[in-house]
């Protein structure tokens, strides 16, 4: 079992050979400055079937992202990660993360973005984005990588998604 | 079945390229970027060829006979002043050709006029046979409510009534199916006399009625205007026009329907697909989207392989997007339109 803690979120992930990818130190020093500049999607989750990654949004305390924004987003940081852990198989100097690189492009891959949303009051908008939108824009974008990303929150997460949010 | 048009110089297409799934097909895109010109020229050709076929002492189609009955049913159903107002205007003179290509390949058709065409078209590709069943081209509003006086209207004054809704009115007018085949439109109506509360009946007065257990016979304009097209649809599929095989475009569904409605008309556009009708539609709602695409992953539809079309506005004129899932085109404004309204939400939360 891994723990983490995503601002307010905390994730336990049932594999251990899961991670926070934007706190690799490869990806910190030596990948975050790749090609003028590059991003990172928040966690990484390797379990028997799939390499998850995931990337969280919480809408009740952080709005910095518009939601026509979102998608694309998390495309360009899908992208990004599949960038550095194939780069990370062989050049990351911290060992645990070489393996767990080179595990991770050998599974298929599920993106998932993980989204909180506040109760709005509203009943013809009772959330601010509507995942099944974002979900459409999310396969527009991401076809290649995953023909089915999700999005998910606490309350809503997948059979197969071996973790659990609180928060 | 058809499986490919072909459009250049048409209304607001400058070229276009078609590849029709045998099932549903789904086109999008903004209002006057050209849906319901597509919709009415594929239909327009389909329909003269099904029409000749039936008229008594028809004889196999000819260059004479087709090219002036291609024109008048293009004038006829897309209204323009003359034939070659339907050529995309630009300076100059330029040429309109329209072609179908179908599975049976003795129906394919090429035709072609100019800007300054007045009433024939050019036949370059002369189908071998005539279509042997008349397309259906449901429009966004409902004709039961006048199909009483719109055709003879027609018939005996010259008003510029879009001919497609005289069609419709005449493939209405026609008698229920009987006999092995009364099953499978039991099984097609169904959901449809379910929503609407009743059974669609023609009187020998020439007027519509929704009848309704226990409460009797309503008059169809006095039914609500949504339920009224679902009723339109039940009459098609009981006297056989969507039956087995033919042709459905079908021009903004979700008009006048609610959501909930929507969902029927979802599962019926498959259910038609499934029984051999190929479906054309256009549309503007994401929540008939949403829910074929629902659908479609359901495995009762697992065989059935859908189209997508987006049409786009470039520098160049309407061009079109296609792909065998939603999510493989790349232009989807009204997908765009909605997240942009999550935005103005977002921000009118604070």
């Amino acid at each position: 079992m891994k723990c983490f803690t995503e601002g307010k979120l905390t994730f336990k992930f049932e594999s251990d050979d899961s991670s926070q990818y934007d706190n690799w130190s490869f990806y910190r020093n030596q990948f975050n400055s790749a090609f003028g500049g590059t991003k990172a999607i928040d966690f990484i989750s390797i379990d028997s079937n799939h390499t998850w990654l995931i990337e969280v949004k919480d809408y009740r305390y952080d709005r910095r992202t518009k939601p026509s924004d979102l998608a694309d987003e998390v495309a360009i940081k899908v992208r990004d990660t599949l960038a550095g852990l194939v780069a990370a198989q062989s050049n990351a100097n911290n060992k645990n993360e070489k393996r767990l690189a080179s595990l991770a492009v050998r599974k298929p891959l599920k993106v998932v973005l993980h989204l909180e949303q506040p109760e709005t009051g509203s009943r013809v908008l009772p959330r601010i984005a509507e995942p099944s939108n974002l979900t459409i824009k999310l396969k527009q974008l991401l076809k290649a990588v995953d023909a089915h990303p999700k999005v998910t929150h606490q309350y809503c997460l997948a059979h197969n998604m071996a973790w659990i949010v609180s928060g | 079945m058809l499986k490919q048009a072909t459009l250049r110089n048409l209304t607001v297409f400058k070229q276009a390229d078609l590849a029709f799934s045998p099932g549903l097909n789904v086109v999008v895109g903004e209002n006057g970027s050209g849906k319901s010109h597509l919709l009415k020229a594929i239909y327009a050709l389909i329909a003269t060829s099904a029409q000749e076929g039936l008229k008594p002492q028809s004889e196999a189609p000819t260059k004479t006979l087709l090219q002036k009955a291609y024109a008048d049913k293009l004038m006829n159903v897309l209204r323009p002043e003359y034939l070659g107002r339907l050529a995309r205007r630009k300076q100059g003179r330029e040429r309109c050709e329209l072609s179908l290509q179908f599975v049976e390949s003795n129906l394919d058709i090429h035709i072609s006029f100019a800007t300054n065409s007045k009433s024939d078209v050019q036949v370059d590709q002369l189908p071998i046979n005539w279509q042997d069943k008349a397309p259906v081209f449901i429009p966004t509003r409902e004709v039961l409510s006048t199909y009483h006086w719109l055709s003879s209207l027609y018939r005996t004054s010259h008003v510029d009534i879009e001919e497609n809704l005289i069609d419709l009115c005449d493939l209405l007018g026609a008698l229920s199916v009987k006999g092995p085949r009364e099953k499978k439109v039991a099984e097609l109506v169904s959901p449809l006399e379910q929503a609407m509360g009743g059974k669609v009946i023609l009187e020998p007065n020439g007027r519509f009625y929704l009848s309704i257990p226990g409460s009797g016979k309503m008059e169809m304009p006095l039914v609500a205007e949504g339920l009224r097209k679902l009723a339109m649809v039940a009459r098609l599929i009981s006297t056989g026009s969507l039956l087995d095989k033919g042709y459905l475009l079908w021009d903004e569904p979700e008009a006048n329907l609610n959501p909930k409605l929507i969902k029927v008309v979802a599962a019926l556009l498959l259910n038609l697909s499934l029984h051999g009708i190929q479906v054309i539609v256009a549309t503007h709602s994401l929540f008939l989207l949403r829910e074929l695409e629902i659908l479609s992953g359901h495995r009762d539809y697992a065989k059935l392989q859908n189209r997508y079309f987006a049409l786009c506005q470039t520098d160049s004129g309407m061009e079109v997007e296609q792909g065998n899932h939603l999510d493989d085109l790349q232009t989807l404004v009204l997908l765009d339109e909605e997240l942009t309204q999550s935005d103005r939400f977002m921000e009118s939360q604070g």
